[in-house]
């Protein structure tokens, strides 16, 4: 295993956050900070109650989340995209790496980069709620495994982009859409009856659901579930991106 | 005799066309090997074949008795590659550039600060040194090239035309750096369309033509005749290659 070497890949794709902070970093906190603020506060107030908790503590699970999938995905897509675009993939390819080594070190990149975006939306969330974590572990399991396979879904992705605009084609036409109707800012019970069968077949639902579940108590799925789904996509993900790499797709000519 | 490149009877395709077919020749150790050919004939492809940016379909390639396919971890830390296109970061400095990939290739941190250190000095950087890629010039892109490539202190440099484009006296100073590394005992794979630079500066000739090898012999064998390589090079690869 060439522990230094992933290593020194991570550091060099999160130093990336020191030289570029404004669009990494804090984009996703303004935008964090207004969601909160707007929704939260302002609308939330008029709200009321969701499930016993107040609209705010209702919200913050789900928006802390949406930013760890968001940026997850981001990440990975942008970082794989780019090095591809530039042809400096091939100081991995050329490097003394196993696939799974080259596959290691964009995950871990991913999540320190979720792990900074992630601190500092609890953060904001806490100028505005006393945000609670009920279940470290689980909060852990689903910050980790969210990570996971979004950076993983990122990593297709960035394989499969030719041009910058494919990488953002996925974010508009599936993660926004998705992570909005998963439950971020209503339970589903607030949809009409006959959309809510709809929410158990959407992904997105289960990470948000579980998320809110580690942080207030409250959950409207089958958690059990959700958690084996999530582990299977973790590895249906996994295998297919260690496929890609390793027969070369369009990183090998 | 220890061969530093050994490649046996390489087939490189893409698709239809076969770019490489069944080329085989060897590059002793400390040697200078001269690998010419017009665009388009193979070499880039023997190239991402030996180092691992392509794939290939038939044949075998050691390094120093190591296959990079199947050692390709020990293969790979024997060779620097510097291609053809500049394929840096542009927002990354060339210290942090070799700092990272001398990580790449195992480097414990205070080395490669070290050795990042004394490579940039060797190759004339100075103020260069932290400024992002994108604020050098040419000559000094080019020789970030290089550095990256010499930055784990590899056997072998690959450099695939490491002069393209370089004025006169970038070339000559670059001429002089290879020279000076070759005499260091390093093994150089060169790939040039500049046929002085070769004759200037290889033990050893290969020319590719139409992804088959049409020469291989030593540069004073080649030009005992009183020809040039030039001379030769056009006639191989114009009218007497494909006869």
């Amino acid at each position: 295993m060439n522990f230094i070497g992933v290593l020194a890949f991570i550091e060099k794709e999160t130093s990336k956050m020191r030289h570029l902070g404004a669009q990494i970093l804090f984009a996703p906190w303004v935008s964090a900070l207004l969601y909160i603020l707007i929704f939260g506060q302002v609308v939330g107030q008029r709200i009321g109650e969701i499930s016993g908790v107040t609209y705010i503590d209702f919200v913050v699970p789900g928006l802390l989340m949406m930013n760890i999938m968001q940026s997850a995905f981001g990440h990975a897509s942008s970082v794989l995209y780019f090095n591809r675009f530039i042809g400096s993939i091939n100081e991995l390819i050329t490097a003394p790496f196993s696939y799974f080594e080259i596959i290691i070190g964009f995950l871990v990149s991913s999540l320190i980069r979720v792990l900074v975006i992630g601190g500092g939306v609890y953060v904001i969330a806490l100028l505005f709620t006393v945000t609670t974590v009920n279940h470290f572990f689980l909060f852990l399991f689903y910050v980790i495994s969210s990570s996971i396979v979004f950076a993983l879904a990122g990593l297709l992705v960035g394989l499969w982009a030719e041009h910058f605009e494919h990488l953002a084609i996925p974010t508009i036409f599936i993660i926004m859409p998705l992570t909005f109707l998963g439950g971020v800012f209503n339970s589903i019970y607030m949809l009409p009856e006959k959309l809510q069968i709809f929410a158990y077949f959407n992904p997105f639902f289960y990470f948000i659901d579980g998320m809110r579940y580690s942080m207030i108590g409250i959950s409207e799925s089958n958690r059990t579930a959700g958690i084996l789904f999530i582990l299977t996509l973790i590895l249906v993900l996994g295998a297919w991106v260690w496929k890609l790499f390793k027969i070369g797709y369009k990183i090998r000519n | 005799m220890e061969f530093a490149i050994e490649i046996k009877n390489l087939v490189k395709k893409y698709q239809n066309k076969t770019a490489v077919d069944d080329v085989s020749f060897s590059v002793k150790r400390g040697e200078f090997f001269g690998f010419l050919g017009p665009n388009g004939a193979g070499k880039t492809s023997t190239i991402n074949a030996l180092t691992g940016i392509g794939q290939f379909q038939g044949g075998e390639i050691k390094v120093f008795g190591f296959d990079v396919v199947k050692d390709y971890r020990e293969a790979r830390r024997k060779i620097g590659l510097s291609p053809q296109e500049f394929n840096i970061d542009a927002f990354v400095s060339p210290r942090d550039t070799l700092y990272y990939v001398g990580g790449f290739f195992g480097m414990p941190k205070k080395e490669r600060v070290k050795r990042a250190d004394s490579v940039l000095r060797e190759l004339g950087f100075g103020h260069e040194a932290d400024l992002p890629f994108r604020a050098l010039s040419g000559g000094f892109k080019r020789r970030v090239m290089l550095a990256r490539a010499m930055m784990h202190n590899p056997d072998i440099l690959i450099l695939d035309e490491p002069t393209a484009g370089a004025d006169v006296e970038l070339r000559h100073g670059l001429w002089k750096i290879l020279s000076d590394l070759n005499k260091k005992g390093k093994t150089i794979l060169l790939t040039t369309h500049y046929l002085e630079e070769a004759e200037r500066l290889c033990d050893r000739i290969g020319i590719i033509y139409n992804g088959k090898l049409v020469a291989l012999e030593s540069k004073h064998e080649l030009i005992k005749d009183g020809k040039s390589i030039e001379e030769h090079y056009l006639n191989l690869t114009t009218n007497g290659a494909t006869q």
